[in-house]
């Protein structure tokens, strides 16, 4: 009643209203990124750790915020006379510095044995380098034998992995620092220019685990997204095989024939597609570095084995294809996503708007006129004015890169 | 000192002039925002002044300063610095650019010591009061400024010194002048009758001369070997070969920072090259750099002989000649267990530009570098 008369009934039902909804969004069912659903052994045991930490950092904070309540009304200037004023109470003060200590002991061994099992690298099995840059993920395996990763992979927007793998990502960036985070395999590390950072992912089965960049890096921040693809052991191997699989051109006189003309017209200057040749028969290599301000821009061969474009901002499948794959057993998982994005899966409307205006669907820096800072060069794919023509020949093509 | 309408126009001149600096930095300058925020910044500024300099027109404090005027003021210094700075700025348009700017900067603070110390002068009709306030208004600011401005002089005109020297006598001098450092810190210490005038007038004779030495080094310029160097680009030409370069050896080298965190560590012992990689836990004989990104890459020598690493960059065309011209960067030479980085950034993959490879000359060994 006291609390009714201080605020009005209608501020009251807003702040219930906020606390409320915030209260219930924890119980979301189809939360990817939910750190509360650990997926694998590094994410378990953070997980393990907030069992400790949160309950006794809620507990302190409810008595914390209780005591300033209570102090705040039950204390509030009523023209009441200014209490005797007193300085120093030797056994509070040592009291309430002995009790924080000890709670943050306690907190600091759980924590300080988590950060070094986290940390722990001399098991790795597989190795992948990861890249962040303004706003998309690079991925490459380096050589490693083991796993049939006989010449260098790149990728990108997808991570693929097998699953029950000890994998240590090595991650940089090429401009600003970008933060990898898939809450359900691991905690965030980030990415920064000029260094080395070691993070372990492992995933306990095959699936597909979502992520953020979790470090503000500029205008489209938000939507420079992840996901790792854990496959099974063996989905894994055809998954490299056809990663190494030689490029296959398609027919001259065909859509998809066309539209590698107009690819390497257009967008060879930035995309590099393996294998691809010229008409004199020169290998096509894409020059990124004197067109984009990382020097870098997404490898797109075998672009059709991913389920995501442009920063996996946008699904590379439609969306009965993408719950069909996301909504699969681990045991049929490695099959469907292996098989790659079909025609009639494809997510035609969002490839289509990308090709036509990409900066009208993802904000970046790609307005030629305003290029100055960065010496002409872009930080994101500009608009390339194509003709509707030209764009179904370009899907046409890229549906071939499989 | 400081009346409430001065206060709200100084506040509001501060926070005009964060945003734009804040403003020029982040977002778009030549824009209708920074001439906004600039205005604002000029005319509260202004405003500000004229405050604070007429006292907000208060009656009561402003007759607590009537009086000041008939005492006899004392002797300011500040008109004579505007003068040089003038004088600076006008040799500066008929030289140097940089004179012009040093000027500039004499004149503005030059000026801004003036104003205050009129204002103060203004305040009271006691004099001391006034030197009071005038010191607690800028003191804050001028302390700071004059040691940074000194110390930058000081520094400069040293190092023009040690540039004309020859690297011998150089090194002389600095012991000479080291030693009599701290000679002087001895007898300041425990001869207390050495301080006071002796010390103002030897810091002061000592001062004038390292800054005439200074102007005269700077106008004789550098000694003759830095000076062909400069010319020739010596410094910038990385010799990377077995042997001990002229020049680029002499550079300052990278021994001491980046050595966390590098893309990789590669070892020379005993006659053998190996890449340790963090995250991989057996040595590779390969090594991974993604395209167009700075990689830190550590050598570390274990052999006797001084050595350096070299990154093999293919070849290239030397224009329309169809000479081939081969392309690599390097490390100096490293002594032995000591470390050099080399940072390295490659624009095309290696199955275009390639092969790549990181060799130490004198070392039938090498190491792959892959970019994908």
């Amino acid at each position: 009643m006291k609390i009714v008369k201080v605020m009005s009934p209608r501020r009251l039902a807003a702040l219930a209203g906020v606390f409320g909804t915030a209260f219930l969004a924890g119980c979301a069912k189809n939360a990817p990124q939910d750190v509360w659903q650990p997926k694998g052994p590094n994410s378990e045991k953070i997980n393990n750790l907030d069992l400790v930490v949160f309950p006794i950092a809620g507990v302190v904070g409810v008595i914390v915020i209780s005591l300033i309540v209570f102090i705040l009304f039950k204390f509030r200037d009523r023209g009441q006379p200014i209490p005797k004023q007193s300085h120093g109470k030797p056994v509070l003060e040592v009291t309430l510095t002995i009790i924080p200590a000890l709670i943050l002991s306690v907190v600091g061994v759980f924590t300080v044995r988590t950060i070094f099992e986290l940390a722990e690298d001399k098991d790795t099995e597989l190795i992948i380098n990861v890249t962040g840059q303004q706003w998309w993920w690079e991925y490459d395996y380096p050589i490693q034998n083991e796993y049939g990763i006989t010449q260098p992979i790149i990728t990108s927007g997808q991570m693929v992995m097998p699953a029950g793998t000890k994998v240590m990502l090595r991650e940089t960036s090429r401009d600003v620092i970008h933060s990898f985070w898939v809450p359900s395999l691991n905690g965030k590390k980030d990415a920064v220019p000029g260094r080395i950072h070691l993070l372990r992912m492992e995933a306990d089965e095959p699936g597909i685990y979502a992520g953020q960049c979790a470090e503000f890096c500029g205008l489209s921040h938000a939507n420079m997204r992840m996901e790792v693809i854990a496959l099974s052991k063996e989905d894994f191997a055809a998954w490299v095989q056809n990663q190494l699989a030689d490029y296959n051109a398609p027919a001259k006189e065909s859509l998809a024939g066309q539209g590698e003309e107009v690819f390497l017209n257009q967008c060879v200057r930035c995309h590099q597609v393996n294998g691809l040749k010229r008409a004199d028969g020169t290998p096509a290599i894409a020059a990124p570095e004197d067109n984009v301000y990382t020097g870098a821009a997404p490898n797109l061969s075998k672009f059709m084995t991913r389920n995501t474009f442009a920063g996996a901002m946008f699904d590379l499948v439609n969306s009965k294809c993408r719950k069909d794959v996301w909504g699969a057993s681990a045991q049929e998982f490695g099959a469907k996503y292996l098989a790659g994005v079909t025609e009639e899966c494809l997510n035609t409307s969002d490839l289509r708007a990308w090709l036509r205006n990409a900066p009208a669907v993802k904000p970046m820096y790609a307005n030629p006129e305003k290029l100055g800072p960065t010496d002409g060069k872009y930080r994101g794919m500009p608009n390339l004015n194509l003709t509707e023509d030209d764009i179904d020949k370009l899907v046409a093509y890229l549906l071939t890169l499989r | 000192m400081f009346t409430g309408a001065s206060k709200y126009f100084l506040g509001l001149t501060a926070a005009a002039v964060a945003g734009f600096v804040l403003y020029l930095l982040f977002v778009t300058p030549n824009d209708l925002g920074a001439i906004a925020l600039g205005a604002v910044m000029v005319v509260a500024g202004t405003l500000a002044g004229i405050t604070l300099f007429n006292r907000d027109a208060e009656a009561e404090t402003v007759q607590d300063a009537t009086g000041a005027a008939a005492q006899p003021l004392p002797n300011s210094v500040w008109p004579i610095v505007c003068a040089l700075g003038v004088a600076l700025m006008a040799v500066g348009l008929a030289s140097v650019a940089m004179v012009f700017l040093i000027g500039l900067g004499v004149l503005v603070i030059g000026s801004l010591e003036w104003l205050i110390q009129d204002w103060a002068e203004g305040a009271s009709a006691d004099n001391k009061f006034n030197t009071f306030i005038r010191e607690r208004a800028i003191s804050p600011l001028e302390l700071p400024l004059f040691a940074a401005v000194g110390g930058g002089i000081i520094a400069f005109s040293f190092s023009r010194i040690m540039l004309a020297m020859g690297k011998s006598a150089g090194a002389i001098l600095f012991i000479i002048i080291a030693s009599a450092v701290l000679l002087v810190g001895f007898l300041v210490a425990f001869k207390p009758n050495f301080r006071g005038k002796i010390v103002t007038v030897l810091s002061t004779v000592a001062g004038v001369a390292l800054i005439a030495g200074g102007v005269g080094s700077a106008l004789s310029g550098e000694r003759a070997e830095l000076a062909e160097a400069s010319r020739e680009g010596h410094y910038m030409h990385k010799e990377c070969g077995e042997e001990k370069s002229k020049y680029f050896d002499k550079v300052a080298n990278n021994r001491v920072p980046l050595r966390s965190a590098v893309a990789a560590t590669i070892i020379l012992e005993n006659g053998q090259l190996r890449a340790e990689i963090i995250g991989f836990t057996e040595p590779q004989k390969s090594v991974t750099i993604p395209k167009s990104n700075d990689a830190d890459i550590l050598f570390r020598n274990k052999d006797e002989a001084d050595r350096r690493l070299v990154l093999n960059l293919g070849t290239e065309t030397v224009g329309d000649t169809g000479v081939e011209e081969k392309l690599y960067t390097c490390t100096q030479l490293t002594g032995k267990n000591q470390e050099n980085v080399l940072v390295v950034k490659i624009d095309k993959q290696s199955s275009v530009g390639g092969p790549y490879t990181f060799t130490v000359p004198g070392v039938d060994d090498a190491i792959e570098v892959v970019v994908p």
